[in-house]
């Protein structure tokens, strides 16, 4: 992670964050180049990096609803090495199933990007060290994060567009669960729970904040996610420099107001920009691609 | 369970099957026992710190070979994990973090045999058994009570389990390892209060399984919504259920697993539910891989236990949860 992402910076000083959004109706279309395209105007400092994508692989999902699509991650992958980067690792740590290699297997991640070997790390067993939490969010004083997320130049989150039936959405913040290890907290990460969901998002990001953020709207999930909910095509990739921004964003896409999701208002105060002031809109216009998700009942304020 | 018993008949070349694992079970395991490192244990992977679940697995898999039983290797690694305990009896997932975890459960699971090992395991289980998770206290309950019918979950609250963490949530895996732990103690080594922990943790299983059968990491149902079961928590709830009373839900559950292990393509998963068929006496069917599809090196890659797992897995005479008699012995008709 970058030095600026090491620390807290409150929204009046930082500077505009920029979000692209793409249109792409469909998996199959050609997203290496739309992807180059999208992240080259970011003119991101890659040269020589080493670089984690960090995507949303939350269970065994053959029907491709619920994960972030292997198409979206390889495409990314290859992007980053055209621009510079020295190594592109693949990293998650699911929080409901231990068995890794199961879930790879049922999206069919080797299929897509090759074969990976140490490309890939398993963040629930990675070797991990203490990260002292500077947020207090939580009254957890402490976290054991793996020395992957902590070691590398630059961290990408890589979520699927869902909501959530705890948290309301989970995107880029709430995507950060999946670096928490269950070696140390287990399956689910149920310290974090009790801990409050809300916050924890809040404690984790402040501890290993994400560079860059990609969003796979191309197919959702609507209502009961982040598993069992219904999938919906909303046929957007979002970009950003700024998860929360990011955030922001895609919870406007699906007709949600960003500001009414708790973690996300307070991740506003602290880890970037969510007002639409303070968002440098690039590509396609909010209006010309929402999609509106429906919500559980608990989360009806959240509807724009 | 006659009807998945009776499937032992139809596996074709099981002595040829049992005499190839047991070969490539011997290069795993010399792979596993290079993996130890100076302080006795094992890490994730090779050259990682130690930590205690891997040195565990990597323990209860050299354990059940005869030679390996009081070697320098197995003693080093108990010394270990003994080094790594903490003063109130649990263990943590490595020396660093001070807090114990379901680790706890395993670890004394794997030290029960061990003699040198009584007092650690007698204070583990202590621990153990005074640790309730705090979502099911007579306090939370009451509160529960005053609140209007909840859509979101369909447990039962008055049972209790364990959790990944202590004072937390009862959750499927950290409750099988602790019946585990509780049914491989000695009886002497068992605190007063074991039996009544572990007719709650049982009715606790059975109460989460999911409705088909099997058992996810412990929400059969969210807002009305069935849970997918895992083969991983299903298998280790099984294990922990072999010795409990006879429940539908148990025959259940078996028969998913049976219908599920043509379709998984992990070795974990494979491994492991190949143990848990074989010790009910059910002849894995044929899955769409098999253990010998992985190298050593790959399983290693993948972890440390996912390597002891398959180890395990392909160790006819292993002694935990061991390879039922009905299958040795088809075995060794077939043999002669």
């Amino acid at each position: 992670m970058s030095q600026r992402n090491r620390e807290l910076i409150p929204s009046f000083s930082r500077p505009p964050s920029r979000v692209m959004i793409r249109r792409v109706a469909r998996y199959e279309e050609n997203l290496l180049a739309l992807i180059y395209e999208s992240i080259s105007e970011f003119k991101l400092p890659l040269k020589d990096k080493t670089i984690l994508l960090k995507p949303n692989l939350v269970g065994l999902d053959p029907q491709g609803v619920m994960n972030t699509h292997p198409a979206v991650i390889a495409a990314t992958r290859e992007t980053f090495l055209k621009l510079g980067a020295a190594r592109v690792l693949i990293g998650d740590g699911p929080a409901l199933d231990r068995d890794t290699q199961a879930i790879l297997e049922s999206v069919r991640l080797k299929e897509f990007t090759g074969k990976l070997g140490k490309d890939f790390c398993d963040l629930n067993i990675d070797d991990v060290e203490r990260v002292e939490l500077q947020t207090h969010a939580t009254r957890l004083k402490e976290l054991f994060l793996p020395k992957t997320v902590l070691g590398v130049d630059f961290l990408v989150s890589m979520p699927k567009l869902k909501t959530h039936h705890w948290a309301g959405v989970t995107l880029s913040l709430k995507n950060m669960f999946g670096i928490v290890p269950g070696s140390c907290y287990g399956w689910p990460k149920n310290v974090l729970h009790w801990a409050g969901i809300d916050r924890s998002i809040l404690d984790i990001n402040a501890a290993a904040r994400p560079d860059f953020a990609i969003v796979d709207g191309i197919m959702g999930m609507e209502g009961n996610g982040p598993i069992q909910g219904t999938p919906k095509a909303a046929g957007v990739l979002l970009f950003g420099d700024d998860p929360v921004a990011v955030d922001a964003t895609a919870c406007r896409v699906m007709g949600l107001l960003p500001e009414k999701v708790d973690y996300l208002a307070r991740a506003g105060t602290m880890l970037g920009h969510l007002e639409s002031s303070k968002i440098q809109q690039l590509g396609e216009g909010i209006d010309a691609v929402k999609t509106p998700f429906a919500v559980l009942p608990e989360f009806v304020r959240m509807v724009a | 369970m006659p009807s998945l018993v009776a499937n032992i008949l139809e596996m074709p070349n099981q002595s040829e099957r049992t005499d190839f694992a047991a070969g490539l079970g011997d290069e795993f395991v010399s792979l596993l026992k290079t993996l130890q490192n100076a302080d006795g244990g094992w890490g994730f992977h090779a050259g990682e710190a130690s930590r205690v679940e891997p040195t565990s697995w990597a323990l209860r898999s050299l354990f059940g070979h005869a030679e390996a039983q009081g070697t320098e290797s197995f003693r080093k690694g108990a010394g270990y994990l003994q080094s790594a305990q903490l003063p109130d009896g649990s263990w943590p997932p490595f020396a660093e973090m001070r807090a114990g975890s379901w680790i706890t459960s395993l670890t004394c699971s794997v030290l029960a045999a061990d003699g040198q090992s009584a007092k650690n395991v007698a204070a583990g289980l202590k621990w153990l058994c005074d640790d309730f998770p705090r979502d099911s206290s007579p306090w939370m309950r009451f509160v529960q009570s005053l609140r209007p019918k909840s859509h979101i979950h369909s447990q039962n609250d008055s049972y209790r389990g364990w959790g990944w963490t202590p004072k937390t949530a009862s959750w499927v895996e950290p409750t099988a390892f602790a019946l585990l732990a509780l049914r491989d103690a000695p009886a002497e080594q068992l605190p007063r209060n074991a039996a009544e922990r572990r007719d709650l943790a049982v009715a606790l299983l059975y109460d989460r399984m999911c409705p088909g059968g099997g058992w996810n990491c412990g929400n059969p149902r969210v807002y009305g919504v069935d849970g997918d079961a895992l083969v991983l928590p299903t298998c280790w709830a099984l294990l922990a259920l072999r010795e409990a009373p006879e429940k539908p839900g148990r025959a259940l559950s078996l028969a998913w697993l049976q219908k599920e292990l043509a379709k998984i393509a992990s070795a974990a998963s494979l491994a492991v539910a190949q143990i848990t068929l074989e010790n009910y006496g059910v002849q894995p069917p044929h899955a769409s891989r098999e253990l010998q599809d992985w190298s050593a090196q790959a399983l290693a890659a993948q972890g440390t236990h996912v390597l002891a797992w398959v180890c395990l897995a392909l160790d006819p005479a292993r002694r935990w949860a061991p390879v039922s008699a009905t299958i040795r012995k088809d075995a060794a008709g077939k043999t002669s």
